[in-house]
């Protein structure tokens, strides 16, 4: 080239340029950030974050909420974050487990900030980490599938076989086999927390092999709720309660998140300055997660049979108490032993009852 | 037990098959002109993001469908007066539209992320989807454009080997020089092909977003675009051949869940793989002998299939 | 017939490119497309522009992530501008920077106990073998004249990230964090120094070496002549004894693996580990550096700077304008059409 200095003299004078300023703005109480891995229109996680999210803000009257949705988790979170930082946000949260170790990157170069991350288990002074109890959440659901198929046999679309997801398939045969001995839950794996056209023809290959009930662990039921209404299937969500509004026929019910209760604590406590980072982990008797209303086709008997399994979770029932043997007969649970909140990320095989390779 | 694993199969594989056939039509007349769009999967994404979003606002998926169409062929265009009017490279020109699809469908699709569409409606046929072994399935109860498939691969043959209009297309493709020599106009033709191409890449992304799954998200069709260049060759540049392409591969991603419903015992991931696989084994296994059957034309792009 | 091959066109482009006026005008005229399109959405260009240049040049934060951004964006665009030269396209950099990421992190969870000095060099070693496997693979069949490899460098883009995925779900699994898809955290010894705080790692000695190699190779050596009579006529050139097969090759290969080096950086220096996701899209957008560039290395350098900074857009536009990244991709797009819009040309 023969003047590339022009280039650089260019770029340097529009920096000066626009390096003028400032836009004035009011003060907000608080400014927090939040990145989302997709879309909140999914009717699925990312919606259930911006619900709680939401919450919080109606719940903090001058507080500032600024948004990135499909951020990936990559390197590039970190600077979205950073970019939020100086735009004078103080608390962030970093929606998706793959953002984690990014966002603690950048929580260990701002020490004023502080995080709360779900999902994950990284906890560090101005860092926290926050989810539901998914896991035993499941049973009553699985409840309610085990007592409304007809053909025993339900299908489960995961996205990716992380623990988490099989400890979450698992508690669901756990609870529809209590009450259905014959039940199978069939599941397919998409290699995708969010991959539409996998996910439809997950569903169809499911209901293709004689299943009634749909369900899944993926970032939004959407599509394969809607698989399953079409071809007059039932579905249970999970991840949000509004994707009923997807199924007025089929739905059953479903588990979603309900984060604004926590999230405003967070918010609030950042405000004061009694920021506590902590391990957390509560349950539908908590607040943090609630099952959805019953579909219309959903006799009372079994809805009160699920919200008692509910109840006995509240009292501390564990799921998860041995001895329970995996789909190949190997015990993996022994009797006397039960698997905590600490466990729930351990699972690589896949309950008595259940199809499927969990490795 | 093979009897509803067959059927799966068919049945996935007409799903998921019918974009690829008609992607795949689209790009055989185009490179039977003599131009290769590698920018297809930007026309898809174009088409899945305008016809999903034509639906949402308007609450009818055939409009979105026609919509979409239009605007695949509007992209195709725009490539067309790259590569055509201004002798561009055609693969640069061919990513170029890649990137452009993707930007300008996740523009027009961010406002309809999460909108709950109909979609299109499906139609049963009455006689044949009550037999036994296909009641309960999707066979025969399938939406327009998985009807007009096979009969929009018979247009496309007919367009290119019974018209004089397809004459001049693939005269073009084998000797633009010879061509206008003998009194046609190479790059009429050209930009005609390219756009019909690109109706057929419209139409094949509407299906994705407005019939199978009913929803739109940026980058959705992780890579058909790409399958479909490669199942041109797979079916040397012949429509009808590219039937059986398309429900080889849509048959083989249906496959890899099917076998998974059924609990078979391999990791997901290489079942994944299988599709993409497949296809290189079969370019491989026919590559050599498909290059006489290029047009001549393309040659000039891909050094190496000549 | 004459074949319209990729070096013959990167040097066409590069012959105005040396023109810094025309360039300015380009990226000018590209802007201005893009910021019709901005405000046909209703958003406002010009604070879109001033944010982004206030965000990467106004504060040294910005400024070190535009040099981290540009390592596997240089590494990408090498791995295309030197198989360009022989008249090769490779659309691989996506699955030879997976692979490369893959190998890598074989080295890294294989010797953990080794010292930096040594396991780093072993891994950037496996990191090129990797991507130069995967580049091979696609150039062995090119050279057999049996597929092409634009078609095979793009299916194995997708194929790579599911071999790391059935890796990272089974035999590597991390056994702290086994409920999420990713190897083991790397030992300190297996990660990549970064210098002065920031993210800036010396993976930029390695984008920047291979930047100077390929300059070398083809502008200062026997084998750069021999490559671009390659990639001029190559029919000319089998007559005059160049062995074709193995050019095609041994260049493919060394380009899918200067994208594995990429990819070694990435989990090296970025991760930590190994993972789904390492890469947005690095080896597409060296593609099109690569061709803007007009495959002179000054040139790769300051079109790798440009889009850089054209990514920052895109994160600023989601920030402040609410805006999906996705669309930086016009504006990339943009800037090439206009590119390949400039001249026709007039050849037979």
């Amino acid at each position: 080239m023969k003047n590339p200095n022009l280039i650089v003299v260019f770029l340097v004078l529009a920096a000066l340029v626009s390096l003028s300023p400032a836009y004035a703005q009011d003060k907000p109480a608080l400014i927090v950030g939040a990145i989302y891995i997709g879309s909140v229109n999914d009717y699925g996680y990312n919606r259930s974050m911006k619900d709680g999210l939401e919450e919080m803000k109606a719940n903090i009257p001058g507080l500032k909420l600024i948004e990135a949705e499909n951020v990936p988790e990559t390197a590039e979170c970190e600077r979205v974050m950073e970019n939020m930082i100086q735009q004078g946000a103080k608390l962030i949260f970093p929606t998706s487990f793959g953002h984690m170790d990014f966002a603690l990157n950048v929580a260990r170069r701002h020490r004023d900030v502080f995080f709360y991350h779900p999902g994950g288990y990284k906890v560090e002074q101005n860092f926290g980490n926050f989810y539901g109890k998914t896991q035993t959440a499941w049973f009553p659901i699985g409840i309610a599938a085990g007592r409304m198929t007809k053909t025993n046999k339900i299908g489960f679309v995961v996205g990716q076989p992380i623990g988490y997801a099989l400890g979450n398939v698992n508690a669901f045969q756990l609870g529809a086999r209590s009450v259905n001995p014959k039940v199978q839950t069939i599941v397919v794996v998409t290699n995708s927390w969010s991959d539409k056209a996998k996910e439809a023809a997950a569903a169809n290959a499911l209901l293709d092999q004689g299943c009634d009930i749909l369900t899944m662990h993926v970032d939004s039921p959407a599509v394969i709720i809607q698989a399953a209404e079409s071809r007059g299937a039932m579905s249970i969500g999970f991840q949000s309660i509004e994707s009923r509004r997807l199924a007025p026929k089929g739905w059953i019910t479903g588990l979603g998140f309900t984060w604004g209760k926590f999230m405003t604590e967070v918010a609030k406590s950042v405000i004061n300055g009694t920021f506590k980072p902590g391990f957390v982990r509560q349950g539908i008797d908590e607040g943090m997660m609630a099952v959805a209303p019953f579909g219309p086709s959903v006799p009372a008997d079994v809805q009160k049979q699920v919200l008692d399994a509910v109840d006995k979770l509240a009292k501390g029932f564990n799921p998860f108490t041995g001895p329970i043997k995996d789909n190949e007969g190997i015990v993996r649970i022994k009797e006397g032993e039960v698997w905590g909140n600490d466990k729930m990320g351990n699972f690589d095989w896949y309950a008595e009852g259940i199809v499927g390779k969990a490795k | 037990m093979i009897a509803t694993l067959l059927r799966g199969v068919l049945a996935g594989a007409i799903l998921s098959g019918t974009l690829l056939l008609y992607a795949t039509l689209g790009e055989v007349i185009t490179e039977r002109a003599g131009i290769v769009n590698l920018g297809l999967e930007g026309i898809l994404l174009i088409g899945a993001a305008v016809a999903f979003a034509v639906a949402s606002v308007t609450g009818s998926a055939y409009l979105g469908v026609l919509v979409a169409a239009v605007a695949g062929g509007i992209a195709a265009l725009i490539f067309g007066y790259l590569v055509v009017s201004r002798k561009a490279n055609q693969l640069a020109s061919g990513l170029a539209m890649m990137f452009f699809g993707t930007g300008v469908s996740a523009l027009v699709g961010k406002s309809y992320v999460g909108a709950v569409i109909e979609g299109l409606p499906k139609i049963r046929v009455p006689w044949l989807s009550s037999l036994p072994w296909v009641r309960g399935s999707t066979l025969f109860n399938w939406d327009i454009l998985v009807y007009l498939a096979i009969p929009m691969a018979a247009l496309a043959w007919w367009l290119l080997f019974r018209t004089r209009w397809g004459l001049g297309v693939r005269a073009v493709g084998e000797n633009p020089i010879a061509a206008f020599a003998s009194g046609r106009r190479p790059q009429l033709l050209q930009y005609q092909a390219l756009f019909v191409g690109g109706l057929f890449g419209g139409v094949a992304g509407a299906h994705l977003s407005v019939s199978l799954t009913r929803t739109w998200n940026e980058g959705m069709t992780a890579g058909r675009g790409f399958i479909a260049i490669a199942l041109v060759i797979f079916s040397k540049w012949h429509p009808l051949r590219a039937i059986a392409g398309a429900l080889v591969f849509g048959g083989a991603e249906a496959l890899q869940l099917q076998l998974q419903a059924r609990g078979t015992q391999v990791s997901p991931f290489l079942l994944d793989m299988f599709p993409y696989l497949l296809t290189l084994a079969v370019l491989l296994a026919w590559g050599g002998a498909r290059r006489s059957a290029a047009p001549a034309g393309l040659g000039r792009t891909f050094v190496g299939i000549e | 017939m004459r074949v319209d091959s990729a070096a013959k066109s990167l040097r066409r482009v590069a012959v105005w490119s040396s023109r810094p006026l025309r360039y300015l005008l380009i990226i000018v005229l590209a802007l201005a497309i893009f910021s019709l399109i901005l405000l046909l959405v209703g958003k406002d260009p010009v604070k879109a522009y001033r944010d982004t240049f206030a965000y990467t040049f106004g504060n040294a934060y910005g400024l070190s992530e535009l040099l981290v951004r540009m390592i596997p964006l240089l590494l990408a665009a090498v791995a295309v501008a030197l198989p360009a030269r022989v008249g090769l396209i490779n659309v691989g950099g996506e699955g030879q920077l997976y692979m490369g990421a893959w190998l890598a992190s074989a080295g890294a969870l294989a010797f953990p106990a080794m010292p930096a000095w040594i396991l780093l060099p072993i891994m950037a070693v496996f990191g090129f073998i990797g991507g130069a496997v995967w580049a091979a693979i696609p150039g062995i069949l090119r050279a057999k004249k049996l597929v092409n490899e634009t078609i095979t460098t793009l299916l194995l883009n997708y194929v790579a990230p599911m071999i790391v995925s059935f890796f990272i779900f089974g035999p590597w699994r991390g056994v702290e964090s086994s409920s999420y898809p990713q190897s083991a955290a790397f030992t300190d010894s297996a990660r990549l120094p970064s210098f002065f705080n920031t993210r800036i790692h010396a993976g930029l000695i390695l984008a920047l070496a291979a930047l100077l190699l390929y300059w070398l190779l083809v502008e200062k050596t026997r084998w750069g002549v021999q490559m671009r009579a390659i990639g001029g006529n190559p029919d000319a050139a089998e007559r005059l004894g160049i062995p074709i097969v193995l050019f095609t090759v041994v260049v493919m290969a060394i380009g899918g693996g200067i994208a594995g080096i990429a990819g070694m950086g990435e989990v090296s220096a970025i991760q930590g580990r190994l993972r789904q996701g390492l890469s947005p899209g690095y080896g597409f957008t060296g593609f099109l550096i690569a061709w803007l560039a007009g495959a002179r290395p000054i040139g790769i350098f300051l079109m790798s700077l440009l889009f850089a900074v054209i990514t920052s857009v895109g994160d600023i536009l989601q920030i402040t304008q609410g805006l999906p990244y996705a669309v930086v991709n016009i504006l990339m797009a943009v800037i090439l059409f206009v590119v390949l819009g400039r001249r026709p040309v007039r050849r037979a």
